[in-house]
């Protein structure tokens, strides 16, 4: 069971572009991108969505595989821009990394 | 009786088509063609590729003028695609379009059976034909009067559209309204989909005008309480609303008062009717979706008349009051109903319809929350997502753009909607909602909500008094129903009786006042001219051989197509043309065959039989 926590999406914000609402979950992404299999990036799109936040963390290292080729953002008929989102994600898991680190000090 | 009844004609036309190989692919035409020609009373047999086209009826045409014969057969498709078309190719040749008969060869033959079988029996069925050709008769169409008048039943949006229509056309309008009030539903609404229009100034501009219009009888708070005549003379009656209805005068009624009586009646006399009489909306069942049990469950045409006076509290929604954080948004509610999934209402029925205005409704009110109160979450619920019309998905886009949050769920697993459990973290809310959501790849997500919007769906109005009343017919959903969806699509099988607007299916106000104003144009249409032809395909009695049994009468169908009159002493049946429908129920019970139908005789029938089971070829 995973709690809705729609004030992520503002959190998120700081770390880039606001366009992860204007999808419409349609997977256009998913089959387009020659990388990663398993629902990428939707699933992590998803996740900002309804604020997920420890499901974003949890499968971070997807990030990290992807080339930012574009071509999910080429080809969004939402113009939800996937690639954007995938870097605004990156930044807030190398942030809450640094938090993490911090604390295990 | 004409003496030549009984005469047959020796001058009869075949046209035998090829209909492009569609016929001629299996019906060997021209065979057919050659075994007829034979046929005692047979001038002329003829083929064509296409004898609906022009030069296909060019060949009728010409034997005509030419004097080569008097009756026709053409065997093409069926009658119901081109039986009018050939009946005016004869009457451009000059000729009673009645000394006509069809004979179907493509529907019932060549789609249906191949090879020496399809060629046999295309025979059969011209021979058929002609044998009932040689004995048809000229006929007039029975011309009768109607009056330049139409009763409108149902004030609402459909209902004034279609009365401002029809006075915009020249006719003289009653509506009848059971309300104080015009404007039904839509008077109830606020901002409407997808553009935002104020739903007052929608009714209340065409409410006035057709309140101004002189030629517009407003009857408020009336009902139909009688309905009598045929097509283009409708008597109907009716009454006030009233709550003392069914008790007399001066009696007490507990807790109520004394009764006023039954208020008198008023009998209109209208040429047709139109049926403008709404819809119902959904009302959950107890529990579903906890309405009934929380008080923060409303439907959404609730949620509309409370948003109408919406505070606002640092940009998030007040509602009487209360903080509004957080909405969730269910679609689908009491329709698109599954056996076996849903649970069916008192009388055992489920609306398996879906109601198509309430996904553009919910994201219309969901995109004015957020745009008024950005403070406030809006989660959207959905089984799919059916923005169908213009600026409609526009609409879904924008709810997108304004924060709306969407969770798609299947009807087998519906959201669930609880009371919060005290202490639990995050759950400062009074319910709590959670669904399994396909968008999260099936994963149960819940959210916390102060207010949970029903969109409830459009049910057919309770009008079960008015339908056995008028004979109309239902659908399976329980909406009044037209004659064909597409072709007869305003049309009820009630002839002068029209449907406008909601009374026939979901629809949204540009639907209805589309369906209002096509209605009222055929209202216009068929009394303009103030006069009738209809078919002459009716009963006839032989005042001879009228024994005035009245068994004619017992049989009938059509209530008073048959009466029994006085004729020098005795008894006989008569017949009123404009009621009769032509299905020969009196034909069959008539003891001494006084009764007969115009075009259809039984000595027609008898020459089709003989013709079917004679040898083709002995017959000649």
């Amino acid at each position: 069971m995973t709690l809705v926590t729609p004030d992520f999406v503002e959190e998120l914000q700081q770390y880039g572009d606001d366009t992860v609402l204007r999808c419409f979950n349609c997977g256009t992404c998913v089959a387009i991108c020659p990388l990663i299999n398993d629902s990428f990036p939707r699933r992590l799109i998803r996740y900002i969505q309804i604020g997920a936040r420890d499901r974003i963390l949890a499968g971070g290292r997807d990030l990290w595989q992807c080339l930012h080729c574009g071509l999910c953002s080429r080809t969004c008929p939402r113009q939800a821009d996937p690639a954007e989102v995938i870097l605004s994600l990156k930044r807030l898991v190398l942030a809450a990394w640094r938090e993490e680190d911090t604390k295990n000090v | 009786m004409t003496a030549s009844k009984h005469q047959r004609s020796d001058r009869v036309g075949v046209y035998i088509c090829y209909c492009g190989g569609n016929i001629s692919d299996h019906v060997d035409v021209e065979k057919v063609r050659a075994d007829v020609e034979k046929i005692p009373g047979v001038a002329v047999a003829r083929t064509n590729m296409f004898m609906c086209s022009d030069p296909g009826q060019e060949l009728i045409i010409e034997d005509l003028r030419q004097g080569r014969i008097d009756r026709v057969v053409v065997a093409s498709c069926a009658p119901s695609l081109h039986e009018t078309t050939f009946r005016g190719a004869i009457t451009r040749a000059g000729a009673n379009p009645y000394i006509y008969e069809h004979a179907n060869i493509r529907e019932h033959v060549s789609w249906v059976l191949h090879g020496d079988r399809a060629t046999a029996k295309a025979e059969k069925l011209v021979a058929a034909a002609v044998g009932k050709a040689r004995l048809l008769e000229p006929l007039q169409p029975i011309r009768v009067e109607a009056r330049r008048h139409v009763t409108v039943i149902g004030g609402g949006i459909a209902g004034l559209k279609a009365a401002r229509v029809l006075a915009d056309r020249g006719l003289e309008v009653v509506l009848i309204e059971k309300s104080p009030f015009l404007g039904g539903h839509v008077a109830r609404l606020d901002r409407v989909a997808p553009h935002g229009e104020k739903a007052a100034d929608l009714v209340a501009e065409l409410a006035r005008s057709v309140l101004e219009d002189e030629a517009i009888t407003v009857l408020t708070r009336s009902q139909l309480v009688g309905f009598d005549g045929y097509v283009g003379n409708y008597d109907l009656r009716v009454r006030a609303v009233s709550d003392g209805d069914g008790e007399g005068q001066g009696t007490y009624v507990p807790f109520r008062g004394v009764s006023g009586g039954t208020p008198p009646e008023l009998t209109i006399e209208t040429g047709a009717i139109i049926m403008a009489t709404g819809f119902r909306s959904y009302r959950p069942r107890r529990g579903e979706y906890g309405h009934g049990d929380h008080a923060e469950v409303v439907t959404l045409p609730e949620f509309i008349r409370r948003f109408s006076m919406a505070e606002s509290a640092d940009g998030t929604l007040v509602l009487d009051g209360r903080i509004i954080r957080s909405i969730a948004m269910i679609h689908c509610v009491g329709s698109r109903q599954i056996p076996g999934i849903h649970e069916e209402d008192a009388e055992g029925r489920l609306n398996e319809y879906c109601s198509r205005v309430c996904c553009s409704a919910v994201l219309h009110a969901a995109c004015r929350i957020r745009e008024r109160f950005p403070g406030t979450r809006v989660h959207d619920l959905y089984r799919d997502i059916r923005t169908y019309g213009r600026d409609q998905e526009e609409l879904y886009q924008r709810a997108s753009g304004a924060g709306v949050v969407f969770y798609r769920f299947s009807p087998e697993e519906p959201p669930r909607v609880t009371a919060a459990q005290e202490g639990a973290a995050g759950q400062d809310f009074p319910l709590r909602v959670t669904v399994r959501d396909g968008l999260t790849f099936g994963e149960e997500v819940e959210m916390g909500v102060d207010l949970v919007v029903l969109a409830t769906g459009m049910e057919a109005a309770q009008v079960g008094d008015l339908v056995a009343m008028m004979k109309l017919p239902v659908g399976s959903d329980r909406f009044l129903q037209e004659v064909h969806p597409k072709l007869a699509p305003v049309e009820s099988s009630v002839a002068g009786v029209f449907l406008a607007g909601t009374a026939q299916a979901p629809m949204t106000i540009g639907e209805a006042c589309n369906g209002a104003a096509a209605a009222a144009v055929k209202a216009a249409s068929l009394l303009g001219r103030g006069y009738l032809e209809l078919d002459p395909f009716v009963a006839e009695v032989d005042p001879d051989l009228c024994q005035g049994t009245g068994d004619c009468v017992r049989a009938c169908l059509a209530e008073g197509a048959l009466e029994m009159v006085e004729e020098n002493g005795h008894a006989r049946a008569r017949v009123v043309a404009a009621r009769c429908l032509g299905c020969g129920a009196c034909v069959a019970v008539c003891p001494t065959g006084a009764i007969d139908l115009k075009g259809w005789s039984l000595k027609q029938y008898e020459a089709m039989v003989d013709m079917i089971v004679a040898d083709l070829a002995e017959s000649t």
